[in-house]
């Protein structure tokens, strides 16, 4: 029991309190403690009314009254902010209504008033060490009515922030500012203040708020009142309440009680019958509606069970889910629909459920022992989709769960075994593929960097076009290759230096000069060596299936397309055509003169496509698998069918976009069947270019840049046959 | 509810159709309306209703009963249908399922929870009409001003009366609330004005507690209310402490 309490308590109401108390409370220990204490106080008495009526109830009330328990402990003081929005009437003080005289309000202020509570005033002189302040009002939590207690206050000169530059801080305030201040020192003997603006001095729940010279709308709320107040003498404190807009606030009740402190639903009672300690903890609804909902699901779970065994799968499934609805995480449905799911193959789904079961209640035996099988059978799903390392987590889970689990332990040793040979396998495909894959990235970036260069360069000097073309060309052919080809020949590639173009163009034309060379003789007649030379070309192709076949057949696809552009250019240009023969035999120039004649711009438009298509072919044709000599008429035919497909782009002519179409078509067929086909297109477009050749010189322009790749051989090897033709005939 | 007739109503039952002196009825009914009240304040702590909620609950019951007779209405029906419709008042919406729950096993300690039978849907259908009667009886007016505003703003007030040391000390705040929160057993709360009684309750703790209060010109409670006198605030101590006298005999 509280002493001091009591003691206060006794003394307001005189003996007969104590004579009732002891007579009330003799069974009490606690007051035996403190009877002998109040004995000495009991003859204080400040009260002239007597009400035995209160002192009867304090006497039978006085264990729960006095009670240390049934103080709460002080709310946690949270940064105090003044109010912006009323969230509560706030009234001026009561001592302003009460009309306190003015020495009792000036001493109880002093008595009150403590080091860190904020202050307003205003200056009223200012001194060379500080200014003098009038207090008007308090804020923060104190509220009185101190504006004519004339209590003054001194800011020494110290205490006030140094505004920044080096004048005198003082100089920044004028008599009359308002100043808000915390309360630095206090003596209450001599009855002086002397305040700070610094908030250091303030209490530490007043952190954020700001001191120095404020304004009038900053002034607090309850002083406000209290002026209107002090002016208006017909307000009551009772209107003054109802008219607040924080009055008809419906939660200020929550709110307030927070700021008193009480804790509105565990608040004791004075009523024997409602103690705290006679409510049983079973007895309250949360707890009676866990346990309703616990049977109401089990009844649901059994009926999902019965459906259940007899095969009825779907009722079940709804059983067991409404029973989740009425109570989550109810252990025997979960368990139950686990079984379910895994019964139906779900497993994933069932070792959820069992993992949530096993959450609530993990000595559910039924739970273990079903999401011990149900991780070993999917671990055994997971072997065979390759997810080892999953399933070999999986079986190590099962067997912590339950370690007399036979099969989990089987089945772990299996998978393990097995890992060990894959690893060892990949280790050593790591190994060998460890160089190329170095290589091919560096050369994916070369070949990007290449590309940027070319585009650059291409409205340029002939050979540096040419080149670029050829380059082009080979980046076109070498994208169309499978990817070990295309590895070979990056690595190729790379293997030359790659700043050293030149080198590699004129290697390039040596390979072309020499290749040329090769076919030189061949083109003798057209529709025998038509055969023939399909026929030496394959072969061709076969030989050098090894590592000459890159080359082989780089050198050689680039000479045909450096062929088929010119004679590309042929048909078109019959007038240009010697001066285009004459060149032809170098690979790359007979095209120079050819080509710059042509508009750059268009040029520029079609290989930017190419490339753009390049690399949508590279990624169509990079997963094939590798058959030679299959691979290389693909290879053909794909290219074909790209540059077809390429025509059709710009192409406005419908006749030639029609023939186009038709070798797009043969394009996109499959790659089986392509060569075959082609070569039966070829025929066909053969007959076209004949009849094309001899048509129309407009579609030349577009037309022919158009056609500047073509990767028809037997195509070319018509036109070689024409040309030789021509030539024959000038000799 | 024939468990809580058997078990708490058996005194205005018993006697109905005795003749009985005025007197001894009313005391009866004083004490049943007590017991309904203590029954209703308890399913509020169970319920983890709010003071503002369970006080509601109580001044429907007070109202209900003081045009209704218990002759005809089963009064722990009323009371929890008043609790019912008290939740929805006060925005504190309760599940009739968890109002059956709590009162069901009032009556029957250490029961198992109900099931989800036939009695239970009777069971709601009883609340849910009876709050419809309740509504009727008392034409809809179910809006009450409770004193606790009030209250709690005269703590407020007084506060800044005393020193932070003295009212830190003193379990002012906590004693008048618990007084208002059990004034509810007794019908004090619908023969008075809400600012009486929650000044009374203030009144009675400060009283006390002895605490000290700067005098002036009035005294603060002249200033808190004005239209109250002394005298009248000591008729409503008075009743508020018969009340806890009536504990005593009731239960």
């Amino acid at each position: 029991m509280d002493r001091d309490l009591l003691r206060q308590s006794v003394s307001c109401h005189g003996p007969n309190l104590f004579s009732l108390l002891k007579c009330e409370q003799s069974e009490n220990p606690d007051f035996k403690y403190v009877a002998a204490d109040l004995a000495k106080s009991v003859n204080q008495r400040d009260k002239e009314d007597d009400s035995p009526v209160v002192e009867q109830f304090i006497a039978r009330k006085a264990d729960l009254l006095f009670a240390p328990s049934w103080k709460f402990t002080a709310p946690e003081e949270d940064d105090w902010q003044e109010a912006t929005q009323e969230l509560y009437a706030v009234i001026p003080p009561l001592e302003q209504f009460m009309d306190v005289p003015y020495e009792e309000r000036r001493d109880i202020f002093y008595r009150d008033v403590e080091r860190g509570d904020m202050v307003i005033g205003r200056i009223t002189s200012i001194r060379d060490f500080g200014f003098f302040v009038s207090l008007i009002c308090t804020a923060g939590g104190l509220e009185r009515d101190i504006e004519d207690l004339e209590i003054t206050g001194l800011c020494p000169i110290r205490d006030v922030p140094s505004s920044g530059n080096h004048d005198d801080p003082l100089s920044y305030f004028l008599i009359g500012d308002l100043i808000r201040a915390g309360v630095k020192d206090i003596d209450r003997y001599h009855e002086k203040l002397t305040i700070s603006l610094y908030s250091s001095s303030l209490a530490p729940n007043f952190n954020k708020i700001k001191l120095g010279v404020i304004s009038k709308e900053e002034l607090p709320l309850h002083y406000i009142r209290g002026e209107k107040v002090a002016s208006d003498s017909s307000e009551t404190y009772e209107r003054l309440l109802e008219s607040s807009l924080g009055f008809s606030n419906p939660s200020n009740v929550d709110y307030l009680l927070g700021n008193l402190g009480i804790i509105d639903t565990k608040s004791p009672s004075l009523m024997r019958g409602l103690q705290s300690k006679h409510f049983k903890e079973d007895d309250f609804a949360s707890a009676i509606r866990k346990k309703q909902s616990a049977s109401w699901a089990l009844k649901c779970v059994k009926a999902g069970v019965d459906h259940f065994k007899s095969g009825r799968h779907v009722e079940a499934m709804n059983e067991y889910n409404k029973a989740l609805e009425i109570d989550t995480n109810n252990v025997e449905a979960l368990v139950a629909r686990g079984a379910l799911y895994a019964t139906k193959g779900s497993l994933v789904k069932a070792i959820s459920d069992f993992e949530l079961a096993l959450d609530t209640c993990p000595t559910h035996r039924n739970a273990k022992k079903y999401l011990c099988q149900t991780l070993v059978e999917r671990g055994g799903q997971l072997e065979e989709e390759e997810k080892l390392v999953t399933a070999e987590g999986l079986y190590k889970k099962a067997i912590a769960l339950d370690n007399t689990f036979q099969e989990a332990e089987d089945a772990l040793r299996k998978l393990q075994a097995l890992i060990q040979k894959t690893l060892k396998r990949k280790a050593e495909e790591a190994a060998r593929e460890e160089k190329p894959q170095a290589t091919e990235t560096s050369a994916e970036k070369l070949r990007k960097i290449l590309r940027e260069e070319k585009r650059r360069r291409s409205d340029s000097s002939s050979v540096t076009s040419s080149s670029s073309d050829s380059s082009s060309g080979d980046s076109m052919l070498s994208a169309s290759r499978k990817k070990s080809k295309k590895r070979k020949h990056k690595r190729r590639r790379s293997s030359h230096s790659s700043k050293k173009r030149k080198r590699r163009v004129s290697s390039r034309d040596d390979r072309t000069t020499e290749d040329k060379e090769e076919h030189y003789p061949v083109p003798a007649n057209t529709s025998a060596s038509f055969i023939n030379h399909k026929g030496a070309l394959t072969k061709l192709i076969d030989e050098e299936g090894g590592d000459e076949d890159p080359r082989g057949s780089y050198g050689k696809n680039r000479a045909e397309d450096s062929r088929g552009r010119s004679e590309d250019y042929r048909p078109s240009r019959s007038p240009e055509a010697d001066s285009g023969k004459g060149r032809w035999q170098f690979s790359d120039r007979p095209e120079d003169p050819v080509l710059t004649g042509v508009n750059g711009g268009e040029r520029e438009a079609y290989r930017a496509r190419r490339i753009s298509d390049d690399s949508i072919r590279s990624h169509q044709e990079g997963s094939g698998s590798s058959r030679h000599a299959v691979s290389k008429m693909d290879f053909l035919s794909s290219a074909y069918s790209e540059h077809s497909l390429k025509l059709d782009g710009p192409m406005k002519d419908t006749s030639w976009q029609a023939a186009s179409e038709e070798r797009s078509e043969g394009g996109g067929r499959e790659r089986k069947d392509r060569a075959r086909e082609d070569c039966g297109s070829n025929r066909g477009a053969d007959g076209k270019d004949r009849r094309l050749s001899s048509g129309d010189g407009n579609r030349a322009s577009a037309g022919s840049q158009k056609k500047d790749l073509p990767a028809n051989l037997l195509d070319i090897f018509n036109q070689i046959a024409e040309f030789e033709k021509e030539r024959k005939q000038k000799k | 509810m024939e468990a809580a007739r058997s078990a708490h109503v058996s005194g205005p039952r018993e006697q109905r159709g005795e003749e009985n002196a005025d007197g001894k009825d009313s005391s009866n009914d004083a004490k049943t309306h007590f017991r309904v009240c203590r029954f209703i304040i308890e399913t509020g702590v169970k319920l983890d209703m709010r003071s503002v909620p369970v006080a509601t609950a109580c001044a429907l019951y007070h109202k209900f009963f003081q045009t209704a007779s218990l002759q005809i209405f089963e009064p722990y029906l009323v009371a929890m249908s008043s609790i019912y419709l008290a939740g929805k008042v006060e925005e504190q919406h309760l599940r009739t399922r968890d109002i059956i729950n709590v009162c069901h096993r009032y009556f029957h300690p250490g029961s198992d929870p109900l099931e989800l039978d036939s009695k239970f849907w009777e069971m709601r259908d009883s609340i849910v009409q009876c709050e419809l009667l309740i509504l009727r009886q008392l034409n809809f007016q179910v809006s009450f001003e409770h004193p606790h505003k009030y209250l709690l703003h005269y703590l407020l007030s007084v506060r800044n009366l005393l020193n932070r040391h003295a009212w830190s000390r003193t379990p002012i705040a906590e004693t008048a609330w618990a007084l208002l929160k059990d004034s509810y057993h007794g019908p004090v709360c619908v023969h008075h004005r809400p600012q009486h009684l929650a000044l009374a309750a203030l009144y009675l703790a400060m009283h006390t507690y002895g605490v000290q209060v700067p005098g002036g010109e009035r005294e603060w409670w002249q200033i808190l209310c004005e239209d109250i006198t002394r005298a009248q605030i000591e008729a409503i101590m008075t009743e508020l402490l018969q009340l806890y006298d009536m504990e005593a005999k009731c239960t």
